[in-house]
């Protein structure tokens, strides 16, 4: 019999893959969304059908279908064999999650006034100007909320890497619990706290931020 | 400054100074709506219009149109020689050139009021910061507002807030500067002291196209006076043939509705 | 208490299937051993017993797994599941006078396997079906007719031989399952994956460096890529198959047990053997010496 307590390490260890996964996948999820919204909201047609097309067939596919793409299917075909599990997650969860981030921003896109672009364009600014210094940095202040639970939904959904591979946090439990199932509420408890720390920092961070920008909206 | 000549109606006016804006025969429809019909207008350098007009008349329009923030239908539009470019890089440079101020102001939110300044003159004119800071401050300092400088807008007064915008455009060293109803989201204390900063920037020979109902700015610092209504310029005059003797009756209609206020 | 069963040799068998498969719509080649039948098997079970009962109704459910090849494995446009499992399935309901395709074959999943026999919705449980003392507190376990242990699945052409040779490898498995943990400790990189397929397609394309768990289910997996994997290393835990019953029957323990040893003499248990996991290529082992009844 292991008990949980005794063996922390393994859990902090399993929690310490999870938030590696969380901010890698976050990181990838925030660039690519954030490109996403440009491209949605920009004069260029191609681009707006492409990030339109994007973000309609992903948000619609469910995360285990894009992690059997990235884990199983494309391995088969050659690609991604050698690449480390940690990339692997990254990207399924990464590409995942960044159309929901792209529509978070979209709306904060929508929420910046009309005027602040008008006037970024009256003093001369390109396109790739006007979002990059007006119009991004106010809509991502406008999206902090939806931002923040999406970035919270993509941490608990790093849990689905657990039947790919990666022993992060919800395989170790799955583990403790087979190894030792008189205890299963313990080992529940103290993975379900751990998760929820995590949640609470986002929510914290994004707190922290919604008050730092207050004056400045 | 250019000195007014009488001017015909309804038709643009051949100015004595070298012409900087050119509008000929322009024609904008909104759908089924013509909001512009049949629009010359010179502006000579240095010379100050002021346009003015029932509301719906296509003031504000005209003035868009003059930076391609509005694209038009069909006729000309010059500015400095050179018509308007279509789009992208050449028609954010020839945007840089032409300055506008609103009527809501239109500062960036999350820019402190220096930033507000000096992001044209970094981004767009490729200044260096320090080199387009001292002369933000400068700017600042010339509407009064210099000790402002670290605020964001949304602690500022309206007042100050069209100041600031009026700063910020002059930061971008326009050729012609454009005004849509700079005062009219203003309460009334605060309209004197935004008036003041153009009558200030008349005097020094800035190219100004001013929509505004303000005739005590337009008599002041006003070289002609632009009647429109429809979507037509029906008058052109000096402010004060203008004022006292309007030609049209759509003129004479508009001035007695807004001078009983 | 037993008629003497007909003894049909080697040869027969393959022919027989030869000729059954050009027949038959479904499986081609994995028929599996042809059972002798009893007739009248009923008279020879005492009334009241559980055999009896199954015997007089014709018919018998029996619980396997359909996902692992050569041990229990259902393909979506098979009609009978195949594999080693199955095959102990058919030597026993032959022994109570039903014939193969009188058995009504339900799919259990590790997880389900005390609660199918508890609520009787299976007669009996041959499922890759691990003997152990907690299982036994709930069900009966009669057995074990195999006994098999940890091992590695590798490409053919992998260095792995010895336990040894894991150290700094990725090894998958199901994940939360014991193999995984004690890979883990072996000093491997635990790769868990939800199925035992997904996880060989791991090792198939070269994502992972091995696959573990029972050298049973590897060696399905290997009989069904004879040229591409092979079954590696002394296994280092001993699985003992059985099979499970109700434990409110306990008279069905003398008969499984006595049934499988019959079929160990005569030669079908080996021939289970051949025709599912020795499609692999291991040798045929000793049948295992079967739990006395308590
Ligand atoms: N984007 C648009 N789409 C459709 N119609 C518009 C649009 N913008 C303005 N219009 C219409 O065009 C006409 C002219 O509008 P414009 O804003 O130029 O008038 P204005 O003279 O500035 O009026 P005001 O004094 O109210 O500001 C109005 O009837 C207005 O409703
Ligand atoms: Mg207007």
């Amino acid at each position: 019999m292991e008990n949980v307590l005794a063996n922390f390490d393994l859990v902090l260890k399993a929690f310490w893959l999870t938030i590696q996964l969380a901010l890698l996948s976050g990181l990838v999820a925030l660039v690519l969304g954030t490109l996403l919204a440009a491209m949605r909201v920009g004069p260029i047609s191609v681009l707006r059908g492409v990030a339109a097309t994007y973000v309609t067939l992903v948000r619609n596919t469910p995360l285990l279908v894009m992690c059997i793409f990235v884990f199983v299917a494309a391995p088969n075909l050659g690609l991604f064999v050698g690449m480390p599990f940690l990339l692997k997650g990254t990207i399924a969860v990464g590409l995942y999650t960044a159309p929901f981030i792209a529509e978070a921003i979209r709306s904060g896109v929508n929420a910046v006034h009309l005027g602040q672009a008008e006037a970024a364009r009256a003093i001369g600014m390109t396109f790739g100007q006007n979002m990059r210094y007006v119009v991004l940095p106010q809509a991502f202040r406008a999206s902090v909320p939806p931002l923040a639970s999406t970035l919270i939904a993509m941490t608990k959904n790093t849990s689905v890497v657990a039947v790919f591979g990666l022993m992060e946090a919800t395989a170790r439990m799955r583990d403790f619990v087979n190894k030792n199932s008189d205890d299963t509420m313990l080992i529940f408890l103290v993975f379900a706290i751990g998760y929820v720390i995590l949640v609470e920092l986002i929510s914290f961070a994004a707190y922290g931020l919604e008050r730092r920008w207050k004056a400045a909206r | 400054m250019t000195v007014t000549d009488e001017a015909p109606v309804g038709g643009g006016t051949p100015r004595s100074g070298e012409a900087l804006v050119e509008l000929a025969d322009v024609q904008k429809w909104y759908g089924q709506l013509h909001v512009l019909q049949d629009i010359n207008l010179t502006v000579s350098r240095g010379e100050v219009v002021v346009v003015i007009g029932p509301s719906g008349s296509g003031k504000s329009t005209l003035c868009r149109t003059i930076n391609r923030l509005e694209p038009v239908d069909s006729g000309r539009i010059l500015v400095d020689g050179s018509p308007l470019p279509q789009e992208g890089k050449a028609l954010a440079r020839h945007r840089a050139d032409v300055g506008m101020v609103f009527q809501s102001f239109n500062l960036f939110a999350h820019k402190t009021i220096l930033e507000n300044v000096t992001l044209g003159p970094i981004k767009v004119r490729k200044q260096s910061k320090a080199e387009a800071e001292t002369r933000a401050r400068e700017l600042l300092e010339r509407v009064g507002v210099a000790h402002q400088a670290d605020k964001y807008p949304a602690q500022l007064s309206g007042g100050q807030q069209q100041r600031v915008a009026i700063a910020r455009a002059l930061a971008m060293e326009p050729k012609v500067m454009l005004f849509d109803e700079p005062t009219s989201a203003l309460d009334p204390e605060m309209i004197k002291e935004v008036l003041d900063v153009m009558v200030d920037l008349a005097e020094r020979g800035m190219t100004m196209i001013v929509v505004t109902h303000e005739m005590g700015f337009a008599r002041t610092a006003a070289n002609r006076v632009v009647f429109m209504a429809d979507g037509r310029i029906l008058e052109t005059a000096d402010p004060e043939t203008f004022f006292s003797n309007p030609e049209s009756d759509r003129a004479k209609d508009f001035l007695g509705k807004i001078l009983k206020h | 208490m037993r008629l003497t069963r007909l003894k049909v040799a080697a040869a027969a068998v393959l022919v027989a299937s030869t000729l059954a498969a050009c027949g038959d719509a479904g499986s081609d080649d994995d028929k599996g051993i042809d059972v002798d039948v009893q007739e009248d098997a009923a008279a020879e079970f005492d009334e009241g017993t559980r055999m009896r009962e199954l015997a007089d109704g014709g018919t018998i459910k029996i619980g396997v797994k359909y996902d692992q090849p050569g041990i229990g494995f259902k393909g979506a446009t098979d009609d009978q599941p195949v594999g080693f499992d199955p095959e102990i399935g058919k030597i026993l309901a032959a022994d109570l006078g039903i014939a193969p395709e009188d058995i009504t074959w339900v799919e259990t999943i590790s997880a389900n396997r005390e609660a199918f026999l508890q609520k009787g919705e299976v007669d009996l449980v041959i499922a890759s079906y691990s003997i152990t003392d907690e299982r036994r507190q709930v069900v009966g376990q009669a057995g074990p007719y195999y006994v098999t242990g940890q091992q590695l699945l590798v490409k053919s052409d992998s260095k792995i031989e010895t336990i040894e040779d894991v150290k700094g490898t990725e090894v998958c498995s199901v994940t939360g399952s014991t193999s995984l943990s004690n890979i883990e400790a072996e000093g491997a990189t635990p790769r868990g994956f939800d199925t035992y397929s997904e996880c060989v397609e791991q090792v198939l394309n070269g994502t992972v460096d091995a696959m573990t768990t029972d050298g049973a289910i590897l060696l399905g997996y290997a009989a069904e890529h004879p040229d591409e994997l092979k079954v590696v290393v002394d296994p280092f835990s001993t699985e003992r198959y059985g099979v499970g019953y109700s434990i409110d029957h306990p008279e069905m323990c003398e008969w499984i047990t006595e049934t499988i040893e019959e079929a160990q003499e005569d030669g079908d248990w080996a021939k289970a053997f051949e025709l599912t996991l020795g499609k692999s290529g291991v040798d045929t082992p000793e049948p295992p010496e079967m739990d006395a009844c308590s």
